[in-house]
């Protein structure tokens, strides 16, 4: 059903695209001719020279004057004409990319998902690198192209239309093979880029599984999985080629049969006294100068195609919709957190159903419950990473989604259960969420106990960390996330299973830190272990998708079975705790 | 006694694997570059030759028809004989007629070699890339490695499957369409060319500039593309933090450093098109010119004067088409050298020769190991310990101590940089991969999982049950009492998962990554944080599971969970390059809360 109503969809055209590069396009083009056209004058010229010559009225200095002003007229408005095109061809692809990093930007993180980083990532390099090939070559040689085969046309149409007629057939016969051809290209051209985004995801897959396939020595069937892509390109590759070894000699045997024709006709003209040799002498010169913008017209169509899927992809991303409902509240808010009947449904899975609880301000809340019971789906739908499929969230009893998002941004902190750290100082990654004051900035990091690790750092907070900050272990990147939460002065902090990596000393000294510098924080606390949160206001019991239980911790133990279940199988150890 | 074989060098440095540390590639010649290419040409030789003389065949063909119509035009159309005018034109029309043919083979063929020079390459860096430590993957940008497989090896592809045919074509056209010049007027022809040498020689003045050019164009689309990839994986911390605007502006920037440089490639690429056009025409009017002079004076016809000026453009026009193709060329080699980069590097986990020694009490022996990352301080500093077989033991320790590092000199991911690691008595690089792979499991703290199903992933690099159907599969994992956990994927064994997606739970992630080591069966098995994201009840559950393994098995868990390692044999405590037992669970929880820490 869906796949219909895309067909349907009209494509706009890459032309279209110009349209907003009016007068870049415009002074192209005027280049572009000028130059053909100059180029024109010149068979003419030695066509005249040698005419004059058998006449006896040859004079050199003509000829190099006129020949030489032209040869560079032409040299200097060709020079102009290809910083024109790199010009606007570069200024295009970084315009559109802008245009789509600036539609991103403003996009949900849904939508992002849903597009996959990467084909976005194809979306704003190799997409924009074919458009970029179609504004810079395609225009200014198709222009051109058919300016020289226009003025050719012309030209010798002028000198003797019989044999001009003649000669010219070329042209739709060439067109006819060519039109053909591409045809059937087309469909390969497809399978050639979906076989490269196959190639680069075996690629990508090994190069960020790098350590997993040294631990399984899987080296082997990796590399057979490669090789099975690899070869498949190749195919499509050699299709492709048998296409085009066929398609170029044939143009260059119907471009040579013209200057036969002009052999036979033409001397056959010329021995009868219709046609100067002269005249013979251009009727070749053009006929030359027509081949080349022939075969042009011909790649430039490859070109233009492949611009325009390219640019249909794009199109895609920039004419998505945009979130409509935007927000107004930017109130300072309390704390208070409602979920009434939220469900979130992907596909025909319930990651959430029917989830109802109130967390007061300033108390300390955890969410607790078996692997893939929709814990971080909760803090997601608090930080309006997500939207619920059903039910509605309140804070401070107003629905979520008529906040403002920055404001509720600036005062809800999440710390994520994967480490997500930016290839930026240490400073710049904890004072991510915007500018931040040095106050701020010293109880986050003191709070998060990290001042020690600062210390060890030669430049302390300027320390440029690593991408996916791979220089760090596991504990350390959580706790610079948890400062980068905590910078923002949070009222309400989101922790997404944050013990998970971090040893119970440092676990113990940070939440009794949270509890003396962020006194009025509403705290919300995925986690799986009990004993750090026995002393929490409530305690809510998540199992696949649903609140089970709900309570303090006596309470839970007293009515709710799995509670007690999971409190037993950490019962062992309590008592170190 | 136990080894024979002791290193050589005591104090080993690892290698640097940064990429982008090297030599400046675009100081290297271009030739050189070339050279290095040579060797992947080899296996294509005979199509390589074939396709050389199919294109001298048709360029001879094309280069002939010039002479043959200025010679009809001097003997038969200046002379009003038609007929033959004629026989000239048939004769002609057989040698296009041949030059269809050879045209065809020769396209036809030497894209054959391109696509087979790709392939072979492809495969060569990717085979590379298998070969290369963990080391290397460390300390490269991701986005960097993927950049020179993909886009620079695309680069080189462009050149093979399209311009590659036209440049060989076109030197041979060229060099004989010169020698056809040289040939019928010696004086005349030499003048033609003289314009020619001229462009050789301005395109080699200009060629380190064009070259630098782009390389810095280069250089910057791979940090683009770096910071494009990095930004949207991490979308999701850009909207929680509401820095949409860092989105923004830092792509922007990237962007206009990319933009500048662009232009600055595309206007050095584009210099040498209009002086060839320039010098196409200078060698025109001279033709002209000397060609009517000479005429006056009795040593040239108008009929070669046509010839010749059809010869002209067949050597001004290819090499008009090189300029543009020539571009392509130093493109297609910058990348090369971007990828031979890669193929220079050689893993330093090399296997040395087994000697047979006593079978040890201990499966696993630390003697004297000391361990720091390149570029960092020491994590490990002569540490000593033993493993014995069949118990289980837990590192602990703050983080940061050196525990996952601990697990990557285990399972040799990594050599120690002084000391040896003894697997089963035997120094642990004397075994080969197939070997230690098999005895020793580990399952990661970060869980990977290939884009596929669930089983797919499962019996991921596991040899024999790969083979097995669903079926046989379901009873093997009933065996291992893995069940229960397959129960916790709607769509069990064939629910499909993404490398970089979230459909999965981290906790589900790390599940799979269980089953999938347990399935192996090897001798010893590292947990680290394998289950820092599983309930305990589910934990519970996975303790049950690995109990169930062969008595001999080793366990050596990393957690930070004391629930996870209350059932540990022994306790290590691993902290500022120290590896220390701790004699009992209560010392060890004593170590940790009171200890000194380091991190």
């Amino acid at each position: 059903m869906k796949k219909d109503t895309n067909q349907k969809k009209k494509t706009s055209s890459i032309f279209g695209l110009l349209k907003l590069y009016v007068w870049q396009i415009t002074f192209l083009s005027i280049l572009s001719i000028s130059v053909s056209g100059l180029g024109l004058i010149v068979p003419k010229i030695i066509s005249r020279s040698i005419d004059a010559y058998i006449n006896h009225s040859f004079v050199m200095r003509t000829l190099m004057l006129e020949f030489g002003v032209i040869i560079l007229g032409v040299f200097v408005l060709t020079y102009l004409q290809s910083i024109m095109k790199t010009i606007a061809s570069e200024r295009v692809a970084k315009n559109l990319r802008n245009a789509i990093a600036e539609k991103i930007s403003k996009q949900s993180y849904e939508f992002v998902e849903r597009i996959t980083p990467a084909r976005l990532l194809t979306n704003l390099t190799s997409d924009i690198d074919s458009i970029k090939m179609f504004v810079g070559q395609a225009i200014a040689s198709l222009i051109s192209a058919v300016v020289v085969v226009v003025g050719a046309a012309v030209f010798l149409l002028t000198i003797n239309w019989k044999l001009a007629l003649a000669v010219l057939c070329i042209i739709p016969i060439i067109a006819v093979f060519f039109f053909f051809i591409f045809k059937r290209v087309k469909v390969l051209m497809t399978r050639s880029r979906e076989v490269i985004d196959w190639l680069n995801k075996v690629i990508n897959e090994s190069v960020l599984g790098a350590s997993l396939i040294r631990v399984l020595n899987s080296q082997a069937p990796e590399t057979d999985k490669f090789t099975q892509a690899n070869s498949e390109a190749r195919n499509v590759g050699l299709k492709i080629l048998n296409m085009f070894a066929a398609l170029i000699p044939i143009i260059g045997f119907v471009a040579n049969l013209g200057m036969l024709v002009i052999l036979v006709l033409g001397g056959h003209f010329v021995i009868t006294g219709s046609m100067s040799l002269g005249d013979f002498a251009a009727f070749n010169s053009y006929v030359v100068l027509l081949i080349f913008p022939i075969l042009m017209i011909g790649m430039m169509s490859s070109m233009i195609s492949r611009a325009q899927a390219s640019y249909d992809r794009i199109k895609e991303v920039l004419d998505a919709e945009e979130d409509k409902e935007v927000g107004e509240i930017k109130a300072d808010i309390r704390g208070l957190i409602e979920f009434q009947n939220v469900g979130v449904k992907y596909g025909q899975k319930n990651a959430l159903k029917d989830v109802s609880f109130e967390i007061q301000p300033r108390t300390k809340t955890a969410i607790i419950g078996p692997t893939a019971a929709g814990k971080t789906q909760i803090l997601h739908l608090l930080t309006r990473l997500i939207s619920p499929t059903s039910g509605k969230i309140l804070i401070d009893n107003k629905p979520i989604i008529k906040y403002y998002a920055p404001t509720l941004h600036m005062q809800i902190g999440f710390v994520f259960q994967d480490s997500i750290i930016f290839n930026l100082t240490l400073k710049e990654n904890i004072a991510f969420g915007g500018v931040v004051s040095r106050n701020n900035l010293e109880k986050a990091i003191k709070t998060a106990e990290l001042s020690d690790f600062i210390n060890t750092l030669p430049e302390g907070l300027n320390t440029v960390i690593s991408e996916r900050g791979s220089s760090l272990s596991g504990g350390q990147k959580q706790r610079i996330m948890l400062a980068r939460a905590l910078v923002l002065n949070p009222k309400i902090l989101l922790l997404d299973d944050f013990t998970a990596r971090v040893d119970n000393k440092t676990e113990r000294k940070i939440l009794s830190n949270l509890a003396e510098d962020y006194p009025n924080l509403t705290l919300v606390s995925v986690t799986q272990k009990i004993s750090s949160i026995k002393h929490y206001d409530k305690i809510i019991l998540l199992m696949e998708g649903e609140v089970v239980a709900s309570g303090t911790h006596e309470k839970l133990l007293a009515t709710s079975l799995e509670y007690a279940q999971i409190y037993d199988s950490q019962k062992s150890t309590n008592h170190y705790e | 006694m136990h080894r024979f074989m002791i290193r050589k060098k005591v104090l080993i440095t690892m290698n640097n694997y940064d990429l982008n540390n090297g030599v400046h590639e675009s100081e290297k010649s271009l030739w050189v570059s070339v050279k290095k290419f040579f060797p992947f040409l080899r296996e294509q030789r005979s199509q390589i030759i074939l396709a050389t003389i199919s294109a001298f065949i048709t360029s001879g063909l094309n280069l002939l028809a010039p002479i043959l119509i200025g010679y009809t035009v001097d003997n038969y159309i200046q002379k009003g004989q038609f007929h033959g005018v004629l026989v000239y034109g048939a004769i002609i029309l057989a040698i296009y007629i041949g030059s269809v043919i050879s045209n065809y083979l020769q396209t036809l063929l030497m894209g054959r070699v391109g696509q087979n020079v790709l392939f072979g390459l492809r495969n060569m860096v990717f085979n590379k890339l298998a070969n290369l430590p963990t080391a290397f993957f460390n300390q490269n940008k991701a986005g960097d490695l993927i950049s020179r497989i993909n886009n620079d090896t695309d680069k080189l592809n462009q050149f093979f499957s399209q311009s590659l045919v036209q440049f060989v074509a076109n030197i041979i056209t060229i060099i004989g369409g010169a020698i056809f010049v040289l040939m019928i007027n010696w004086e005349i022809g030499l003048i033609a060319l003289a314009p020619a040498v001229f462009l050789l020689i301005f395109t080699k003045i200009l060629s380190p500039w064009i070259r630098q050019k782009n390389a810095i164009n280069q250089k910057n689309l791979g940090n683009m593309s770096g910071e494009i990839s990095e930004s949207i994986d991490n979308f999701k911390v850009v909207v929680a933090f509401n820095r949409r605007d860092y989105f923004r502006k830092k792509f922007r920037e990237v962007n206009n450093i990319n933009y500048k440089s662009a232009i600055s490639a595309g206007i050095a690429n584009n210099t040498l098109a209009p002086t060839y056009g320039f010098a196409s025409g200078i060698a025109q009017l001279l033709v002209i010119a000397f060609g009517l002079t000479f005429i006056a004076s009795g040593n040239f016809t108008l009929g070669l004067l046509i010839s010749f000026l059809a010869y002209i453009s067949k050597i001004y026009n290819p090499l008009r088409k090189m300029a543009a193709i020539w571009s392509n060329f130093q493109t297609a080699f910058a990348s090369w050298d971007r990828i031979h980069a890669i193929l220079l590097l050689n893993s330093d986990l090399i296997k040395i020769p087994s000697v047979k020694t006593n079978p040890s009490s201990h499966v696993m022996e630390f003697k004297k190991v000391s361990f720091s990352y390149p570029g960092g301080k020491e994590v490990l500093h002569s540490v000593n310990f033993s493993f014995d077989r069949g118990k289980t033991y837990a590192l602990v320790g703050p983080t940061g101590g050196g525990k996952t590092t601990t697990a990557f000199l285990i399972s040799r991911l990594y050599d120690p940089i002084q000391g040896t690691v003894l697997l089963d008595g035997k120094d642990i690089c004397s075994y080969n991969d197939d070997e230690r792979t098999k005895k020793i499991g580990f399952i990661l703290q970060e869980p990977f999982l290939f884009t596929g199903t669930v089983r797919d992933n499962i019996v991921y690099g596991n040899e024999e049950y790969s083979k097995f159907t669903n079926k046989e599969l379901s009873k093997v994992i009933e065996e291992h009492g893995l069940k229960t956990l397959l129960k916790r994927f709607e769509g069990g064994l064939d629910m499909e998962v993404t490398a970089t997606g979230n459909k999965l739970s981290l906790g589900q992630k790390q599940l799979i990554a269980f089953i999938r080591a347990v399935l192996r069966r090897p001798e010893l098995i590292i947990l680290d944080e394998a289950t820092a994201n599983i309930d305990t009840v589910t934990e519970k559950l996975l303790e049950d599971i690995l109990k169930k393994l062969p008595k001999k098995t080793t366990l050596i868990i990393i957690a930070h969970r004391l629930n996870t390692i209350e059932n540990a044999d022994k306790i290590f405590f691993v902290n500022s390059g120290e590896i220390i037992k701790a004699g009992s669970m209560k010392h060890a929880v004593d170590m940790l809360l009171h200890g000194k820490r380091e991190s």
